[in-house]
């Protein structure tokens, strides 16, 4: 019995192969597509999940009423972590950490590490679990450090016998020796702690000078609630401590006249689950929580799985009317419901099982291409747990039952004789229609997407920043020496290079450089009663110069002047902020009057920081004990290979031990954008996926109207329809189906596009041209499609089709 | 003369051997004439008027049509001569199904661009006409079949051609509604139309005036 239901199935299946073929085809690059999107969604909701105590760990950040409204940050004071401990109860552990570099010298050997200082409970809030070594408590000995198992075999070159050896690092300006306590396990790559090597606090550079400072504020504070205690108990809790020990902050508020909060608060403590951190960003004020990316990519995946889904019912139930006679004949050789039904779900339940091995099959040859293009270091792993397993399987039962089970039960109900006569004149056509506004709609939203995402891109790429991005080069000093040393030698070492214009530093990078990190300053002061923010930058002479930055008043810090170590640089909107008539004119005492800054120039405003933000209040400083961290090398619109090539020559002879990071700050800024990129490659991909598969399923609907038109084709033509008036009958009817969709998605679209700028201060202006654009690509796209199947059919010979009956 | 065919043939190609449909026809029509083709099953008659009607072409012979050449013509000459002066009424009666007897009515004078108010006057003229002004707004499967065929034949002629193609008009008839077909022609020949049709029945080739037969494509 069985046998027979399976070879009328494949019977059934070759007969109609040309279907079964495009099914086949649509579902398996369906269905890999949507494993590697679905991964890549699960990888990065699973960002710090891997942590046991992930329920009760936070991090502390403080949201701060300002004159310029809300504003909250990670950074917090030394002093924090103890008094915490200390003073408010139901704090299990509260620890400091800050991620910082340094240099490892183990056998003349010397390393750059990614470091993390932190507290000894650090391994008590975090897994990070001990290969070898003191498993318990390994940093409660101040000259005790951590090294994960890469680092080890970086500096040691193997992890075996390595615990109790010293190596020295490099903290500030003195080398101090430490001794290994234990290995662990490297970070897995989707933890947002990532580190080399682990250093308890107390032997930060900054440690000892801010030990009391609750003003300086450079370092990540998390903490480990008691059982039972909820962050909303800690929020109460840490209230009056907060007014106690920021007394001084919050006077200065309500003086500048700041609003307070629904609680009458002007600070307040609050926790951020350790598991949203990756997602959180702090930008608007608040902590805003936004899993936006991982759910896009998961709504694409599926909306492809729907796509692919949709042809599948749609043709099953065209393809089965052309059963119909066969379907009445069974009727009356005593066929029941019971059976007709299985044989139509078993032939879905084939195709679906081809599909899903062939999609295995292509997802995992796919994997490499697909994580170096969408740049993730997702896993199959995060795949293939028996919960998603179990749901994939469902799914596939269901859709199958669907596409299968709906004509079955069509047909079953349909009389026999009307069976036998095979017509079906069911409200079919409208479920078909509606699969098919709705692909066309995905389709035009991910269209638009796709248009509003590159062209928000190419907006950002071509802002003019303010500043030459073109031909500046920018150079992470991740040597040894002395930061002024090296750009006064780089300056030395390419003195007699025409192509080089000039050389410069300063304590931040432009953009994103390819040493990854990205910091910012801030630093705050009372100016005439009033209490002034503003992001802190120290450069080298020639700043400005380097980086063809205007000037709109005075000057910029000069070798003539000796005393411009007291001067400082300002930006518009930070001239604006002081509200002075002339900003040359301000003076500002620091310290309590001991020192006094004089501005003696302003710039333009420039884009200094990501291009999302606005620009903010900007103030340059000159002082040779603060250090540099970056170089810059303005260079020659000519010859641009070969003064690089020259740059990082000079380099190689300055800091031979030290990597060259240098690179464009074009790139740089490109670099800032990668999430953008990312994101653009997935929708892109995604809606030239949609819109292939969309297309499979119109064009082998198209077909399947136009078999069941032929005989109205022929009688239209002999009463003397031209072939272009039968084409555009055809054609229209499709046609109208994706103007529907236009009109469903575009406001949609529109919303979602809207709401997804709001993300950037700098943005592309949302020209309903973009959807228009988007609608009638998809028209053209259903119009080839379906075209190419009419008009063949329209100008088929009348007599032909007319003689079939 | 309305039409004239010479030395047409008609062939298939099959498995490197010719199959002549249609051998060495050689017809003259006069305006006013009625003409019934007879012969067995699979003798080429609905091949003949399908190549009349243009709606197939022919491998070699000349074909005049009034003073066009329509050998010579191109596709779309072809199909404007066919629209002006041909209609055909089909033994299926090919109606289309989703059009009431109205729409079916109305559709070959969209086709030939007549305007709106043209086109009821025409449709309100023919339902007259063929007395079926009560069934104007059903749909073909709520006719029988012998109202179908007359609104078959009301569609062939309402936008007055010269001639009428007929391919077993009253092949599913009952002999009663024949008859009735067969009267209607009669009139409509009366009138100036001229007819071919294509018919099995001795009884209704004699109301036409010539009686053509074929046999394995050619005219005997
Ligand atoms: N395209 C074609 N290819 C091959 N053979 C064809 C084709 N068209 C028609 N024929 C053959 O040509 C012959 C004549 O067909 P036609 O339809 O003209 O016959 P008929 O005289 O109208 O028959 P009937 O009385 O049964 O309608 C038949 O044998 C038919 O099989
Ligand atoms: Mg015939």
């Amino acid at each position: 019995m069985l046998k027979n239901y399976f070879k009328i199935a494949w019977r059934n299946l070759i007969k109609n192969k040309v279907f079964t073929l495009a099914n086949i085809i649509g579902l398996t690059s369906a269905l890999a597509v949507a494993l590697l999107l679905v991964m890549t969604a699960l990888f990065e909701l699973s960002y710090d999940q891997f942590h046991k105590n992930k329920d009760s760990v936070y991090q502390v950040y403080l949201s701060s009423q300002t004159p310029r409204g809300l504003e909250s940050g990670t950074s917090q004071p030394v002093p924090l972590a103890p008094a915490l401990k200390a003073d408010v109860p139901g704090i299990k552990h509260a620890v400091r950490t800050l991620s910082d570099d340094t240099f490892a010298t183990y056998n003349d050997k010397e390393i750059n590490l990614d470091a993390e200082f932190v507290d000894p409970a650090f391994f008590d809030l975090f897994t990070f679990p001990v290969i070898t070594g003191k498993a318990k408590n390994p940093l409660s000995e101040k000259s005790s450090v951590v090294l994960s198992e890469k680092s080890a075999q970086k500096v040691f070159g193997t992890v075996e016998n390595i615990v109790g050896k010293t190596i020295a690092l490099k903290l500030g300006k003195e080398e101090q020796l430490f001794s290994v306590s234990a290995i662990v396990q490297d970070p897995p790559s989707n933890s947002s702690n990532d580190f080399d090597i682990i250093i308890p606090f107390e032997n930060h550079p900054e440690y000892a000078s801010n030990i009391d400072r609750w003003d300086s504020q450079f370092h990540l504070v998390y903490v480990q609630l008691e059982e039972g205690v909820t962050p909303d108990q800690f929020e109460k809790n840490t209230q009056e401590f907060t007014s106690l020990h920021y007394q001084g902050s919050i006077e200065n508020a309500k003086r500048d006249g700041a609003v307070a909060n629904e609680d009458g608060l002007f600070m307040q403590f609050h926790l951020l689950p350790i598991t949203d951190m990756h997602f959180t960003s702090f930008a608007s004020g608040a902590a805003v929580v936004k899993r936006t990316f991982p759910y896009m990519i998961l709504g694409i995946a599926f909306v492809i799985i729907f796509i692919v889904c949709a042809n599948f019912i749609n043709m099953n139930i065209a393809l089965s009317e052309k059963r119909l006679k066969e379907i009445g004949m069974r009727k009356t050789l005593g066929a029941v419901k019971k059976q007709l039904f299985f044989q139509f779900w078993l032939e879905s339940l084939l195709v679906f099982t081809a599909s899903t091995i062939l999609g295995l099959v292509l997802g995992n040859l796919l994997l490499e291409p697909f994580k170096s293009l969408f740049n993730t270091r997702a896993t199959l792993e995060h795949v293939t747990q028996p919960k998603i397993l179990l749901i994939f399987g469902l799914s596939i039962f269901c859709i199958t039952l669907i596409a299968g089970g709906y004509p079955a039960l069509l047909m079953s109900r349909l009389g026999t004789l009307r069976a036998l006569k095979g017509k079906m004149d069911l409200g079919k056509n409208r479920l078909r229609n509606s699969l098919i506004v709705l692909q066309f709609a995905i389709a035009i939203l991910l269209i638009s997407g796709t248009l509003v995402l590159h062209g928000q891109i190419e907006f950002m790429r071509n802002k003019d920043l303010g500043y030459n991005k073109e031909q500046v080069i920018s150079i992470p000093l991740n040597g040894k020496k002395d930061s002024y040393q090296v750009v006064a030698l780089l300056r030395d070492e390419l003195k007699g290079n025409p192509n080089i214009l000039n050389i410069s530093g300063a304590d931040n990078n432009l953009g994103m450089g390819r040493d990854g990190s990205s910091m910012s300053s801030m630093m705050g002061f009372d100016y005439k009663g009033r209490g002034v923010v503003t992001n802190a930058l120290t450069v080298d002479y020639d700043y400005a110069k380097t980086l063809d930055l205007e000037v709109v008043a005075g000057r910029t810090f000069s070798r003539d002047f000796a005393a411009d170590s007291l001067s400082l640089v300002i930006n518009e909107t930070m001239a604006k902020q002081l509200g002075e008539e002339d900003p040359l004119s301000v003076r500002i005492p620091i310290d309590d009057g001991a020192t006094t800054y004089s501005v003696i120039g302003v710039v333009k405003d420039f884009n200094f920081q990501d291009i999302s933000r606005q620009v903010n209040p900007l103030t340059l400083f000159l002082n040779n004990d603060w250090d540099l961290y970056y170089a810059y090398v303005k260079i020659a619109p000519q010859n641009i290979s070969s003064s690089f090539d020259a740059v990082e020559k000079a380099w190689g002879s300055i800091e031979p031990q030290a990597e060259f990071l240098g690179s464009f700050l074009d790139e740089n800024v490109d670099r800032t954008f990668r999430r953008e990129k990312t994101m653009a490659t997935i929708v892109t991909s995604g809606s030239i996926l949609g819109i292939l598969l969309s297309c499979i399923g119109l064009f082998a609907i198209s077909m399947l109207v136009v078999a069941q038109r032929t005989k109205e084709i022929g009688v239209r033509k002999v009463i003397g329809a031209s072939v272009s008036s039968v084409a555009l009958l055809l054609t229209k009817d499709f046609l109208k189906l994706v103007g529907i969709a236009f009109i469903l998605a575009t406001p949609i679209a529109w919303y979602f596009l809207n709401e997804w700028l709001q993300n950037y201060a700098f943005r592309v202006t949302l020209s309903p041209l973009f959807f228009i654009a988007a609608g009638l690509l998809a028209t053209l796209i259903a119009f080839i499609t379906v075209g190419t199947r009419t008009v063949k059919a329209a100008s088929a010979n009348p007599v032909k089709s007319l003689r079939t009956e | 003369m309305l039409l004239q065919l010479n030395n047409i043939f008609k062939w298939v190609q099959s498995g490197g051997q010719r199959i002549f449909l249609l051998k060495d026809i050689n017809l003259e029509v006069q305006e006013g004439e009625f003409i019934s083709i007879m012969g067995p099953s699979g003798s080429g008659k609905s091949t003949l008027l399908n190549v009349i009607g243009m709606l197939d072409a022919f491998d070699e012979g000349e074909y005049h049509f009034l003073e066009d050449s329509v050998h010579d013509l191109k596709e779309k000459h072809r199909s404007n001569l066919y629209k002006e002066y041909i209609g055909f009424v089909f033994q299926q009666y090919h109606l289309l199904d989703d059009l009431t007897v109205q729409e079916n009515l109305e559709m070959p004078l969209i086709y030939k661009k007549f305007k709106g108010s043209e086109r009821k006057a025409m449709v309100a003229d023919m339902l007259d006409r063929f007395n079926i002004v009560g069934k104007k707004d059903l749909f073909p499967s709520q006719l029988s079949g012998g109202q179908q065929q007359l609104v078959g034949i009301a569609r062939a002629l309402i936008s007055n051609p010269k001639l009428i193609l007929a391919d077993e008009p009253t092949g599913n008839l009952n002999s009663k509604q024949g008859e009735e077909i067969m009267d209607l022609f009669k009139q409509l020949n009366d009138e100036g139309v001229t007819i071919i049709q294509v018919t099995h029945s001795e009884k209704n080739a004699e109301y036409g005036s010539r009686i053509i037969n074929l046999l394995d494509g050619r005219m005997i």
